[in-house]
């Protein structure tokens, strides 16, 4: 069976209208995709500051310039001088020193 | 009729023409110009981006982040895209800390932008604002911006390591950058597109810094509290361990707050702290005998071609080399190097890595003059024997140090430890790099006696604990400023080696013109060192080795041998006297062979011996062997084999390991 005239165009209009879709579909897609890339590493940008922030504050509470000061005024405590230092030799691994 | 005839075939011809025409201008356009109407075509509606490397982190010898890169954004403000201006105004000027003034002049702008950088969590709050706009930036962060920063260096503008070891290490921290491609429109905004990736950008490498964040700390807070108590105009302490030549911390502050790295760049005359070295050279060389002495010349001394007179503050009548360095007598250094000639003297300081470079990881390291013998004057002897005519970098001093605890072998210093690939690999290990051997072991031990001296009876009282020798010099030298001496200047400096015997610590403490209470480093880098010391011995993750420390310096309080009551004696003995590091007396191991285990190393215990065990079961033999003596505290190793009831005795004893 041959084809006429308007079947023929009707093909190339189905064929246009399926390429186009498909193009369609996969650019929504892949903005999707782009779309949840970029909330995922925002959200991942989010929690690397947030531990950085946190690792800063903790650094910060640890440090010598903070707790010093607080364990001398609040629990009485100073730094110790050398003679009230005890170092208690530990065993010596794999020999099964004791 | 014929007219209408040429009329129409001018027509045709004019069209056709024109149609040929077009023909041939399109044939042109796309094969002649295509090429260059594609790219242009292309570079209009595409844009190549860079995408930025992940520059490596500094980390601490323990792991701690000293510097870190993290995403942050500029931010891009649309006022005409808001859904509610007040509001989402409001909440945009409260997270990028814009005043009311800085907000309502961005509202009348078609695109407000802000630099910044701003944090992700600045921003999280902002992210569903319609609006506005993020541009993520790779950005340097300092989780504690003091600490070691002159050492530690910034970027510059462009990124790249402006000074420090951001500078030194920008071609393993900066990684490879990559490259992208983007689609864009008409008015050059990016359509909201995946990117075509052409190059993934390569992250760069992590590197492990020999620092300790915690010596570092107690070193910068010491330092600090001393020039602020001293009214001082600035000052420097290094830490190195002396068997790796790894640099554990470094501090350096000025009056001015500048944060210049000192302890590489600037020079100072060393003083006293380098009589040691004219010691070394003497002692290397045998020109002096422990007995020899040299009269003190009741505290001045005329030198021919020295204009002024050599004078010390407390002058004995008569002193050996040891009671030259423990109270550091300038007219007996003197007396005593004038048995050197001059190209002993200058091959020793030489050797001990004076006038140059040490070679460490830092892009400004000064190295320091030590001028040849060529170019000294009459007086050029004398003077280095006090530490004149020579400059030096704490750095250097240190170094030098380090030989001293290092038996007698300079050490290379470092500053980096390991290098890590983004996936953790190592790639590179620091490794022990020997210079050259400076003094002889022996040399180097007595050389080690002589500054204990100075802290147990000279000028270094002031550094001594109570718990653990020290080793040390003190050194009060002129301030030269613009190449003269500085009337009323002076730098004090002090040379710490912790514990004396098996040192684990080099510590250098200057201190540039103190102004308030006295200059002198007895009394001022001396209490710095014995505070750092004590802080350093009782902190948690200090680099020290508390095992080493532990058993280096106890002579323990043994209980009586008689005395069963089934308490293992020892072992820390305190409060613990000095004296007791010397290595006890010996006694014999006693023989306890065939004893079931927990008996033979109560028995050993009881006799005052520290034990190693090798193997489980009944006690076979010991090493150092029963009968032989052995000092009290030293470790004996129990070798125990397990019972075997169907064994065949063997035909022969088994040999025992002779000392």
């Amino acid at each position: 069976m041959r084809l006429k005239g308007r079947h023929w165009i009707a093909a190339w209009l189905v064929a246009f209208l399926a390429t186009t879709w498909v193009v369609y579909a996969r650019q929504t897609a892949a903005i999707r995709a782009a779309r949840e890339l970029a909330e995922i590493r925002a959200r991942r940008a989010n929690l690397e500051g947030r531990r950085a922030d946190l690792e800063r504050r903790i650094r910060r509470a640890e440090s010598r310039a903070v707790l010093v000061p607080l364990a001398q005024s609040r629990l009485g405590l100073h730094l110790p001088s050398d003679s009230e230092i005890i170092l208690l030799p530990g065993p010596t691994s794999g020999s099964g020193s004791h | 009729m014929a007219r209408l005839a040429v009329r129409l075939q001018v027509v045709e011809i004019a069209v056709g023409l024109g149609l040929v025409l077009l023909v041939a201008r399109a044939a042109e356009v796309q094969l002649l110009q295509g090429r260059r109407w594609a790219e242009e075509a292309q570079a209009q509606r595409t844009e190549r981006i860079v995408l930025a490397a992940r520059r490596g982190a500094l980390l601490d010898r323990h792991g701690t982040p000293l510097a870190l890169t993290q995403e942050t954004y500029h931010v891009g403000v649309a006022p005409n895209e808001l859904r509610d201006p007040v509001k989402d105004g409001a909440l945009i000027a409260r997270r990028l800390a814009l005043s009311a003034r800085a907000w309502s002049q961005a509202l009348r702008r078609r695109y407000a932008y802000f630099a910044g950088p701003f944090s992700a969590l600045e921003v999280q709050p902002l992210r569903n604002v319609r609006g506005v706009h993020f541009e993520p930036v790779l950005n340097r962060f300092y989780p504690a911006p003091e600490m070691a920063h002159a050492t530690i260096g910034r970027l510059g503008d462009d990124g790249r390591g402006a000074s420090g070891l951001e500078k030194t290490l920008d071609s393993l921290l900066a990684g490879r950058p990559g490259a992208a491609v983007v689609l864009k429109d008409r008015a050059g905004r990016e359509y909201e597109s995946p990117a075509r990736v052409i190059a993934q950008p390569e992250s760069g490498l992590d590197v492990v810094l020999t620092l300790d964040a915690e010596l570092q700390e107690i070193a910068q807070r010491a330092l600090d509290e001393a020039l602020r108590r001293m009214d001082a105009d600035g000052g420097d302490v290094v830490m190195l361990d002396p068997a790796t030549g790894e640099v554990l911390a470094l501090a350096s502050h000025q009056r001015d707050g500048t944060a210049r790295p000192s302890a590489f760049t600037d020079t100072f005359e060393p003083g006293s702290i380098a009589k040691i070295f004219a010691a070394a050279a003497l002692l290397s060389l045998g020109r002096v005998a422990p007995v020899d002495r040299v009269s003190g010349e009741g505290g001045t001394y005329r030198m021919k071609g020295r204009p002024t007179p050599v004078t010390d503050e407390e002058p004995l009548p008569l002193l050996t080399l040891a009671d030259a360095i423990r109270v550091s007598s300038n007219i007996a250094m003197v007396k005593f190097v004038a048995r050197l000639a001059p190209a002993e003297q200058y091959g020793v300081l030489r050797d001990f890595g004076f006038g140059a470079p040490t070679g460490i990881e830092f892009p400004a390291e000064a190295a320091g003059r030590l001028r040849p013998p060529s170019e000294w004057t009459r007086p050029s002897a004398a003077s280095l024997a006090m530490g004149y005519e020579l400059s030096v970098t704490p750095i250097q001093v240190a170094a030098a140090y380090g030989a001293l605890a290092n038996d007698g072998l300079l050490l290379a210093p470092s500053l980096i430890r390991e290098v890590r690939s983004p996936g953790g690999a190592v790639l590179y290990r620091h490794r022990v790099e020997p210079v050259r051997r400076v003094v002889r072991p022996e040399v180097a031990a007595a050389l080690r006696d002589l500054l204990r001296g100075v802290v147990e009876r000279g000028t270094g009282t002031e550094a001594a604990l109570s718990t653990f020798p020290v080793a040390a010099k003190t050194g009060t030298a002129r301030r030269v400023v613009n190449g003269r001496y500085a009337p009323g200047q002076y730098t004090a400096s002090f040379a710490a080696l912790f514990p004396a015997d098996h040192p684990q610590l080099v510590l250098v403490v200057k201190i540039d013109n103190p102004h308030k209470g006295s200059y002198f480093a007895a009394q001022t880098a001396a209490p710095v060192t014995r505070s750092m010391l004590e802080q350093a011995l009782a902190a948690r993750t200090v680099a020290l080795d508390r095992a080493r420390l532990s058993t280096a310096a106890p002579r323990a309080t043994v209980a009586p041998l008689e005395d069963d009551g089934g308490v293992v004696p020892y072992v820390v003995p305190w409060p613990y006297h000095p004296d007791s590091a010397a290595p006890g007396p010996a006694r014999p191991v006693p023989d306890v062979t065939g004893m079931e285990m927990r008996a033979a190393v109560r028995a050993l215990h009881r006799r005052g011996f520290r034990v190693a065990l090798k193997g489980w079961g009944a006690a076979e033999h010991t090493w150092p062997a029963a009968g032989d003596s052995a000092a009290l505290g030293s470790t004996v190793t129990l070798f125990a084999v397990a019972p075997r009831p169907d064994a065949v005795p063997p035909a022969t004893p088994p040999r025992k390991p002779r000392r």
